[in-house]
């Protein structure tokens, strides 16, 4: 099964017509990152005006993160992603590197109280972003040439050594939400990769022991948790962010009040651009067009993993995996933290909240899921 | 053993992959459901009072006016300056000029609002027009105002205590301000505006507005015209007579309205001292109604009608004073210690000869008597429209004594409130007819929609209108011919009784402390008006009522009848006296030397050596007049 040339010799043997990426997820793409544009907006006009003096500060900033997102999945689309394999531990080393680079003084960007971006000319680049496809690309990569070890627990601790080392410089920062997303995106890797059951738990009891540590250390997480439960306890401090979003939420009913017509983004919610963007579009588009929007998510979360059924080796069908997990928990963690349904983390929603790095990030992986499309089984088939 | 790692495996992991993610989704969307769709309408709500700042639009309280229509209390517009710290730009400017408007710390001001985390500072409340203006033409961001009308009574010192006063935030205290308040306070509406989290109002915000609705306009029967004779008469024999206090009261015989009521010292209802309580409570506190005295002669007046009207006594009856009575073995003077001798019932109220008082009380018994006190509103409220009414003090009736009868007779041992004697003495001389005395003769909405008219209550009939019209006549003869000379006016009539009272501190006779008080009506023949003038603790030897009240509750019916245009039955000339050197004489010789000149005299002292007289020899007065004579006073 170690044939390395395969690629080569399916793209000698393809003609054009077997080249085609999957117009479908290409167009959720699209879809989502238009909305999302156009949500930035809504949810920023008041507070950009405010704070930058034009309503469309946010929006603009949006825009050339698409722009630069549509270039790094064309990219990618017409990569060949074997050479993200090869390329692997440069890729890998780069995340780490930029993760370290975080915590030097003039190169990161505090904020909020933590260490996540670093500091560039045009933007700042949240580095969590890149470590989460560095380790997919590692881990991808490994499970595919090892795919026979993975049953033992030897074979896995490699992957799982590197996922608790990014783990812990994520945390370090300190970033919670992305810690988690993290770790879960390791565990349906390992899960998809073969792991199996018993090493599952063995692996797995430990890290939810983990997780409870970490919110008992710092005393934050706890208030953090206990605001979850109940908001109105705490109604001016930890519980003010969740109740503001219940207020968007229930203010929306079941249409919403239109399209640009929230009230809570009058200040009332904070981050309502970003983490909480889908509160606004609870109150403006109500609880028909939150629905819309995860069946939209649904679809393109099932096209990546049909991808990755019908990719034409383990690496492609693991990285497509591995991106399709990753996208699929960031929706699923920031639609339940905003709807209070688990303690509060800042995560954006993939695609949609304003942030250039994530939505270049997430482009690009998309367009290695295009460029593994393109080499599927269904081609070769389709060949046949 | 060991499975291998096949893609079928992977395939089927997948598979687990998808349907872990669409149940998750799906139970994200169920809790969607259970926030925006169950609990919507709950969280709207709880939004929306978080999406409206509220103003409120205080409604302007109703006026008071007098019978004329004349403003007695109103509003004016004042300000309430706060501050929204986080629409401040310029701290240090807006401390500055705030701190130079209000005469403020601009180091504290400054600490305050730029540190603190409240959304609203009320800096000052308030605050008048033009200093509000001068903050406003400074056009800083973060200063805010709102108005607020707060109250106004034009005529500084005038009906304070009847008119009460409000508290800082118009809520009416006392008097009628506190007895009407409830009509007198509006609905207040709100001004709703959209705004911010930080309380700026959205660009395309909405102010919804809910209207004020003003207060009720409240006429009194209070004429402001007859007040102001009244306070001018109260505030010249205070100074006059150096007294502790003096009242007035004024009222409708025929009704029972109160036509004027004063009272000095005072206060200054715009500024009332809010912090000295104590000093706030005896200002604004309306002694006429809320405190009690022993009325002394002024209640002969209720001996006589109860006597005549039971047929205890008769015009004619004639009566013996030697200047004491016995009663069950105890001594009771009359004022005059060489006494009165003989004289018919007439004569004994004109002399106001407290023998005659003493045996009409006796001839009744205690039952009558009170009966007759209790028809005239004696121990019971009058039921006024004002609050802290006392109802005075009686004996219980089971235990008057003899002694205690007597001198109940000549209204001692007994404690009466200004008003309840005035409305008595109404009773007396109307016709018999006791009404319930009233301040307030119609309640009117804003937009003019009358909501209570008061017409005169009826309380019940005490005496006949027989006896009424012979005590009108007895009464009037006090005036023309007795003690009430002074209040007389030339060419009406004028009825009325004066009284001089010893005051009682802690249960003992306080030694030269008087209360001098007359009380009138006029016309005699078919009274309109009844006055009561009561001087509180003359200092003065003069201390007689006939001297230092009637002369003021005289000028009062002059201005009246002066005022109402009623013109006066053509009088002789007014014969006049010279006063004559006295003092070498010996009282005896004194008082045949008077009688000569057609004077009547008060005597001050218990023995026969003169030491003074009122007025200065040599000045002329009116025949008939009322002269004091003092003589030595020995301690018995």
């Amino acid at each position: 099964m170690k044939r390395k040339k395969i690629p080569r010799t399916i793209d000698v043997m393809t003609d054009r017509a077997c080249l085609k990426p999957d117009y479908i997820l290409f167009a959720v793409t699209m879809i989502l990152v238009v909305f999302g544009i156009i949500m930035v907006y809504s949810a920023s006009m008041y507070s950009a005006q405010k704070n930058y003096g034009s309503e469309y500060y946010f929006m603009f900033k949006q825009i050339v993160g698409a722009v630069l997102g549509v270039i790094a999945m064309t990219a990618l689309t017409f990569m060949d992603y074997h050479i993200l394999g090869k390329l692997r531990y440069f890729i890998l080393g780069g995340s780490i590197v930029l993760l370290v680079l975080v915590f030097i003084p003039g190169i990161g960007v505090e904020n909020y109280g933590a260490r996540r971006w670093i500091n560039l000319p045009f933007f700042t680049l949240q580095a969590s972003e890149f470590a989460k496809f560095g380790f997919i690309i590692f881990t991808a990569f490994y499970m595919a040439k090892h795919h026979k070890k993975m049953t033992t627990f030897k074979g896995v601790l490699p992957v799982l050594a590197v996922g608790v080392l990014i783990c812990i410089l994520i945390i370090l920062e300190p970033n919670m939400s992305i810690t988690i997303c993290m770790a879960l995106l390791m565990f349906v890797m390992l899960f998809v990769g073969g792991m199996r059951i018993k090493h599952f738990l063995f692996v797995g009891i430990p890290a939810v022991l983990a997780v409870v540590v970490l919110i008992f250390a710092e005393p934050y997480r706890l208030n953090r948790l206990m605001a979850f439960l109940n908001p109105w306890a705490s109604p001016l401090e930890e519980g003010f962010q969740l109740i503001q979003s219940f207020y968007s939420l229930g203010s929306g009913g079941f249409f919403g009040v239109g399209l640009f017509n929230s009230r809570q983004k009058y200040l009332f919610l904070p981050f309502s651009e970003s983490d909480f963007i889908l509160s606004i579009i609870g109150e403006e588009l109500g609880f028909f067009g939150c629905v819309v929007l995860m069946a939209v998510y649904v679809v393109f979360i099932v096209r990546a993993i049909r991808i990755a059924q019908n990719a034409c080796d383990r690496f492609g069908c693991y990285l497509a995996s591995g991106i399709a997990a990753i996208i699929a928990i960031q929706v699923l963690v920031n639609i339940a933290v905003v709807t209070g349904s688990i303690p509060p983390t800042g995560l954006p929603l993939p695609f949609i909240s304003s942030g250039s790095s994530s939505l270049i990030v997430f482009m690009g992986g998309v367009g290695i899921l295009q460029s593994v499309a393109r080499r599927s089984h269904k081609s070769i088939k389709c060949l046949a | 053993m060991k499975k291998p790692n096949s893609l079928l495996l992977t395939r089927k992991r997948l598979l687990a992959v998808i349907i872990a993610i669409t149940f998750l989704f799906c139970a994200l969307a169920g809790r969607l459901f259970f926030l925006q769709i169950i609990k919507g309408d709950f969280l709207r709500g709880k939004a929306a009072e978080q999406w409206y700042r509220d103003l409120p639009l205080t409604a302007p309280r109703g006026n008071i006016v007098d019978c004329n229509g004349e403003v007695l209390a109103d509003n004016r517009n004042v300000y309430t300056v706060y501050v929204r710290p986080r629409a401040v730009k310029d701290f240090a400017a807006v401390s500055r000029a705030l701190s130079d408007a209000f005469n403020l710390d601009y180091d504290k001001l400054y600490k305050k609002l730029s540190e603190t985390f409240v959304s609203e500072i009320t800096v000052m409340r308030k605050v008048d027009e033009s200093v509000a203006e001068k903050l406003r033409e400074q056009a800083l961001d973060g200063i805010y105002f709102t108005v607020d009308s707060t109250r106004n009574y034009p005529g500084k010192n005038r009906l304070e205590q009847v008119l009460g006063f409000t508290n800082i935030d118009n809520v009416g205290q006392n008097g009628i301000e506190g007895y009407y308040d409830k009509y007198l306070t509006g609905v207040n509406g709100i001004a709703l505006t959209e705004t911010d989290m930080q309380g700026i109002q959205l660009p395309s915000g909405v102010t919804k507005y809910i209207p004020a609705v003003p207060g009720c306009n409240i006429t009194l029967t209070v004429d402001s015209n007859i007040q102001a004779f009244a306070e001018s008469a109260v505030d010249g024999a205070k100074t006059e007579w150096n007294s502790k206090s003096a009242s007035m009261i004024v009222m409708d015989v025929n009704t029972g309205g109160i036509l004027a009521m004063a009272s000095t010292p005072s206060y200054d209802n715009n500024d009332p001292p809010r912090d000295d309580i104590d000093l706030l409570n005896a200002l604004s506190k309306n002694k006429m109604i809320v405190d009690v005295y022993e009325p002394g002669s002024t209640f002969k007046i209720f001996t006589t009608a109860i006597a005549l009207e039971n047929g205890a006594a008769r015009e004619s009856d004639r009566f013996y004073c030697p200047g004491y009575r016995m009663v069950d073995g105890q001594r009771i003077k009359c004022w005059r210690s060489i006494g009165h001798g003989s004289q018919e019932l007439t004569e004994g109220v004109k002399n106001s000869c407290n023998c005659v008082f003493m045996d009409l009380a006796q001839r009744l018994g205690t039952k009558k008597l009170y009966d007759g006190l209790h028809s005239f509103g004696f121990g019971s409220k009058t039921n006024i429209d004002f609050y802290g009414e006392s109802r005075g003090i009686l004996m219980n009736e089971q235990s008057v004594k003899n002694v205690d009868l007597a001198r109940i007779g000549f209204g001692q041992a007994v404690a009466v409130t200004p008003l309840q004697l005035i409305t008595g003495v109404c009773a007396a001389v109307n016709g018999g007819t006791l009404y319930e005395p009233y301040f307030v003769s119609s309640v009117d909405s804003f937009d003019g929609i009358n909501v209570f008219t008061r017409s005169p209550k009826k309380v019940r009939s005490v005496i006949s209108e027989s006896t009424s019209e012979l005590l009108r006549g007895m009464l009037e003869k006090v005036v023309s011919e007795g003690g009430g000379k002074k209040a007389g006016v030339a060419g009406f009539t004028v009825g009325g009784k004066t009284g001089t009272a010893q005051k009682y501190e802690n249960g003992h006779i306080a030694q030269g402390k008087y209360i001098s008080s007359f009380v009138g009506f006029a016309p005699a023949d078919n009274p309109q008006y009844a006055v009561l003038m009561i001087v509180d603790e003359p200092s003065s030897y003069a201390y007689y009522g006939s001297i230092v009240a009637a002369p003021y509750a005289g000028k009062v019916f002059e201005n009246i009848f002066a005022y109402k245009g009623m013109t006066p039955k053509p009088t002789e000339d007014v014969k006049t006296v010279i006063m004559p050197e006295l003092m070498q004489m010996s009282l005896t010789e004194a008082l045949r030397k008077l009688k000569e000149l057609g004077l009547q005299c008060e005597i001050a002292g218990n023995t026969d050596k003169i030491i003074g007289v009122l007025p200065m020899p040599g000045t002329q007065i009116p025949e008939g007049d009322v002269v004091l004579i003092r003589t030595e006073e020995i301690e018995i």
